[in-house]
C-alpha cells in the first residue's frame, strides 16, 4: 500500500513538473523583458544594439540623476540584433525596450510603423530642425509616422594606406592624394598606375566600388514612386565596379568575411571606401598598422553609408521612460560624448561647429581630422530615397558583381544579368 | 437456491479487513489506469507545443499572405504561394543543389561508416580509443568545425589549396571553392561527411557485435573473403540499423542549413553563392521568410520540403530494404 501510494506521488509530481514546464514558457514570453510598473515604480529598461555604441558612461550618469531608471545594455552581433527585432515584433512580446536600428535595416522596419513609438506623439516633433534632413526622412514612415531618432551617420571617404601610396610612388600627403582624384574614372586609373608599379591589387572588392557610387547618385535603385530604375543610378555605379574589374585592380575579397580581413593584414588593397564607424573597423582588424592609414576625400563628392536610430517598440511596458531616456540620449551633450568615446559621427549638423567635433584628430589615421572630414561629406550629401526592396535588391546585384569577379559571367554580359536579378527581387 | 447460497452473505461484503478502503482503491485504479498517460504526457505536451503546433500553424500560414514589409497585403491566398512555388526556378535550383550535396555526402558517409565499422569489429590495439575517435567530429558543434572548413576552402591561403598545389594543381590560378556548383558540393559534402561518419559507424558497430562469430566461420570455411562477407552477411544482418541510418541522413541532408551558410562568402544575405550555387531549401526558406520578409510564401516552402522529405525517406527506406538482401 505504501508503495502504490509513493508511485502515484511520483507521477503527480512528473505531471507537474511538466505543466511547469510549459506555463514557464509561456510566462516568461508574456512578461517580455521588463520589470512590472506595479513594483514601486522601479523601471528596467533593456537597451539592444551592436559593437560599441558608447554608452557605458552614459547609463551611469542617467541611472545617477534617475535613481528609478536602470538600464541594461545588450551588445550583440549587428544581423543578429536586427533580426532579433523583427522575430520579437512579429510574436508580438520580447522585444528591447529601446533597439537601434541601422540604414540597412531602417527602411524594413519603417514599413512596420505601427509597432514602434511614434515619436511625434511623444513630443518628439521638436527634434526635427535638428536633425540632417535626410536623417530625419529616412525614419519617417509612408504615413509620416517617425520610428526613429538618429544617432550617427556614417559618412564617407577614402582611406588609404600611405606606406603602400609610398612604395608605388604616389604622393602621401591626404591633401595631394584627394586631388589625384576628383572623380571615379581618375581614381581606376590611379589604382592602374598601383597596381602596374607594385603587383598588388588596389581595391578590396568590385562591390565596394558599387556602393559607394550608388551613395552619391540622386536617385538609387527605387524612385520614390517604388519603380525599381535600374538605368539611372545603379546603371552608372554598375559600369564604373566592370571597370575597376577589368582594369584588374580589385582583390575581389568580400567585406566583413575572414579572407577580407586577412586582405587589410596581407596588404591585399590599398584603399577603402570607409565611413566614419569603418576606423573601429580597422584599428580591430589591424592594430599593427597604426600610422600607416590615412583619409582622403572620396571621389564624386559626399555620400552616406551607414548610421543608425533608436527605436521604441509600442509593445514594451514601459515606453514612455524609454522615450524620455532616447531624448535624453539625442541631446548635444551625450553625441558629443559617443563621439569622444568611439568615433561616431552625429547626425544634428549644429554639433558639427562643434570644437569637439571640429578639432578631433584620430591618431590611428596618422592623426588625421576625421570631425571634420566625415561632417563635411554628411553634410553635402544629396539625399536618396531607398525603396521597400532595397535589402534584397543590393544582394542581389551585388552577387552578379561577384560572378564577374569568380569568372563565372563575362563582364560584358553582366549588366544584362544584374537587371534580371533586379528585377526579380522588384517583383518577388 | 443453489447459486443463492454461494453467494456472500450480506453481512461478509461490510467486513472492512477483507477489501481495501474506497480511496486505496481508486488510487490503485488511478495509477493503472491514468499514470501512465500522465507519464508519456510530458513527451507529447512538448511534441504538441514544440512539433504539431507549428507544423500546422505553418500550414495555415502558407495559405495567406502575410508579408513583413508590406502590412497591407494581407489575407487567405489560396494555394498561390504553393502555385508560385512550381514556377519558382530559384526553389527548383535550391532543391538541385539540396539533392546534390545530399547525394555527394550520404553515399560515401555511409559506405566509409560500413567499412571503419568493419574495421573497428576487428580485434585492434587501443579498441576505444579507436571507437572514440571516430565519434570525436560529431562531439564538435558545427558551427566550429564549419568556420575551420570555410577557412580551409578558402581561394587565398586556404589549406585545401594548398594541397592541390602540391600535387601541381593551380599554382597560378587558385581554385575558387565558392565559384562552381560541382567543388562548393564537394566542399559542402566534405563537412557533413567529417562530421557524420564517425557516429554511423558506431550504431552499424554496435549492431555488427550481435552477428554471432559462427556465421562468419562457417562463411569462411565455405571460401568467402572479407569483402563478400561484409556485402552477404554483415549488411543483411544489421539491415535494420542500415534503414535507420538511412532515414535519419535523408532527414538531416535535405534540411542542410548551417554548413552552406556558414560556407557563403557572405552568410548574411543567405543565398548561397553568388549564383545560389549552393543555396540549400533550408537556406532559401530562411532567405525568403527573414530576408525578403515574405513569411507566407517561406511557409509554403517548408511544408513542400516536409513533403520531400517524406516522400524521399519512404523510397530510400524502401530501396535500402531491397539492398539488404529482401529478395
Amino acid at each position: 500500500m505504501e508503495r502504490l501510494g509513493k508511485r502515484t506521488l511520483r507521477a503527480a509530481a512528473a505531471g507537474v513538473a511538466a505543466t511547469l514546464v510549459i506555463a514557464g514558457c509561456s510566462g516568461q514570453a508574456l512578461e517580455g523583458g521588463t520589470e512590472d510598473k506595479a513594483s514601486g515604480d522601479q523601471v528596467t529598461l533593456k537597451v539592444a544594439f551592436w559593437g560599441d555604441m558608447g554608452l557605458d558612461k552614459l547609463k551611469a550618469a542617467y541611472e545617477k540623476d534617475h535613481p528609478n531608471v536602470k538600464i541594461v545594455l545588450n551588445s550583440g552581433e549587428y544581423n543578429a540584433q536586427h533580426e532579433d527585432l523583427q522575430k520579437k515584433l512579429v510574436a508580438g512580446s520580447g522585444a528591447p525596450d529601446i533597439s537601434a536600428v541601422d540604414e540597412g535595416f531602417i527602411v524594413q522596419f519603417r514599413g512596420q510603423a505601427d509597432k514602434f513609438v511614434n515619436y511625434l506623439d511623444k513630443g518628439g516633433a521638436e527634434f526635427e530642425s535638428k536633425y540632417l534632413p535626410w536623417k530625419w526622412k529616412q525614419s519617417l514612415s509612408s504615413d509620416g509616422k517617425q520610428i526613429g531618432l538618429g544617432t550617427d551617420v556614417g559618412g564617407l571617404a577614402m582611406c588609404y594606406r600611405n606606406d603602400l601610396f609610398k612604395k608605388a610612388g604616389l604622393p602621401t600627403d591626404r591633401e595631394a592624394v584627394s586631388k589625384l582624384w576628383s572623380n571615379w574614372d581618375q581614381f581606376i586609373e590611379v589604382g592602374k598606375q598601383y597596381t602596374a608599379k607594385t603587383g598588388k591589387k588596389f581595391v578590396d572588392s568590385g562591390t565596394n566600388m558599387f556602393n559607394p557610387v550608388l551613395a552619391q547618385q540622386p536617385v538609387g535603385f527605387y524612385d520614390e514612386q517604388e519603380q525599381l530604375k535600374m538605368d539611372g543610378g545603379p546603371k552608372v555605379a554598375f559600369d564604373l565596379s566592370m571597370k575597376a574589374i577589368q582594369a584588374d585592380i580589385s582583390a575581389d575579397l568580400a567585406s566583413f568575411q575572414p579572407n577580407w580581413d586577412q586582405g587589410f593584414k596581407k596588404d591585399q588593397f590599398a584603399v577603402l571606401a570607409c565611413p566614419a564607424w569603418m576606423l573601429g573597423h580597422i584599428q580591430d582588424t589591424a592594430p599593427e598598422q597604426k600610422g600607416k592609414w590615412d583619409i582622403a576625400s572620396i571621389p564624386g563628392g559626399g555620400g552616406n553609408w551607414g548610421g543608425s536610430w533608436w527605436t521604441v517598440p509600442s509593445q514594451g511596458k514601459n515606453v514612455d521612460a524609454a522615450v524620455d531616456f532616447v531624448k535624453w540620449l539625442v541631446q548635444p551633450e551625450q553625441q558629443i560624448e559617443v563621439f569622444k568615446t568611439v568615433g561616431n559621427l552625429p547626425s544634428q549638423p549644429a554639433l558639427y561647429k562643434d570644437p569637439a567635433v571640429l578639432d578631433y584628430k584620430k591618431e590611428f589615421m596618422s592623426n588625421a581630422p576625421t570631425g571634420q572630414i566625415f561632417a563635411a561629406t554628411a553634410e553635402n550629401l544629396q539625399p536618396q530615397y531607398l525603396g521597400k526592396k532595397n535589402g534584397p535588391t543590393r544582394v542581389a546585384v551585388e552577387n552578379v558583381i561577384t560572378r564577374v569577379q569568380q569568372g563565372g559571367l563575362k563582364p560584358e554580359a553582366a549588366w544584362a544579368e544584374a537587371v534580371k536579378e533586379a528585377e526579380k527581387v522588384a517583383k518577388s | 437456491m443453489s447459486l443463492t447460497q454461494l453467494r456472500p452473505a450480506a453481512h461478509h461484503r461490510a467486513e472492512p479487513p477483507k477489501t481495501p478502503s474506497k480511496a486505496k482503491q481508486w488510487l490503485y485504479r488511478f495509477d493503472i489506469k491514468t499514470v501512465p498517460y500522465a507519464l508519456i504526457a510530458p513527451f507529447f505536451i512538448l511534441f504538441g507545443v514544440f512539433g504539431l503546433f507549428p507544423i500546422i500553424f505553418n500550414g495555415v500560414v502558407a495559405l495567406r499572405n502575410w508579408r513583413l514589409d508590406d502590412p497591407t497585403l494581407t489575407g487567405w491566398a489560396g494555394f498561390g504561394n504553393f502555385t508560385k512555388l512550381l514556377s519558382d526556378e530559384d526553389f527548383w535550383n535550391a532543391l538541385g543543389n539540396t539533392f546534390g550535396i545530399f547525394i555527394l555526402s550520404t553515399v560515401p558517409q555511409l559506405i566509409a561508416a560500413l567499412i571503419i565499422a568493419n574495421l573497428l569489429n576487428r580485434k585492434l590495439r587501443a579498441t576505444t580509443w579507436w571507437r572514440i575517435g571516430v565519434l570525436l567530429p560529431y562531439l564538435t558543434p558545427v558551427v566550429a568545425s564549419t568556420l575551420v572548413f570555410a577557412v580551409f576552402f578558402s581561394r587565398d591561403y586556404g589549406l585545401a589549396n594548398w594541397f592541390l598545389s602540391l600535387v601541381g594543381f593551380g599554382q597560378d590560378d587558385p581554385l575558387d571553392w565558392r565559384a562552381a556548383k560541382w567543388s562548393s558540393w564537394i566542399a559542402i559534402a566534405t563537412m557533413v561527411n567529417w562530421k557524420w561518419i564517425g557516429y554511423n559507424a558506431l550504431l552499424y558497430l554496435s549492431a555488427m557485435q550481435t552477428i554471432p562469430k559462427d556465421v562468419y566461420e562457417a562463411a569462411a570455411v565455405d571460401g568467402a573473403g572479407p569483402w563478400r562477407q561484409l556485402w552477404r552477411i554483415t549488411v543483411p544482418m544489421i539491415q535494420p540499423v542500415v534503414v535507420f541510418t538511412v532515414i535519419l541522413s535523408t532527414i538531416g541532408g535535405l534540411q542542410l542549413f548551417n554548413e552552406p551558410m556558414m560556407f557563403d562568402e557572405n552568410p548574411q544575405s543567405a543565398s548561397g553563392g553568388s549564383d545560389h550555387q549552393f543555396q540549400t531549401i533550408a537556406q532559401l526558406i530562411y532567405k525568403v521568410g527573414w530576408k525578403d520578409l515574405n513569411l507566407g510564401y517561406a511557409a509554403a516552402m517548408s511544408w513542400a520540403l516536409f513533403l520531400i522529405i517524406l516522400i524521399v525517406a519512404g523510397v530510400n527506406a524502401l530501396l535500402t530494404k531491397r539492398i539488404g538482401g529482401d529478395r
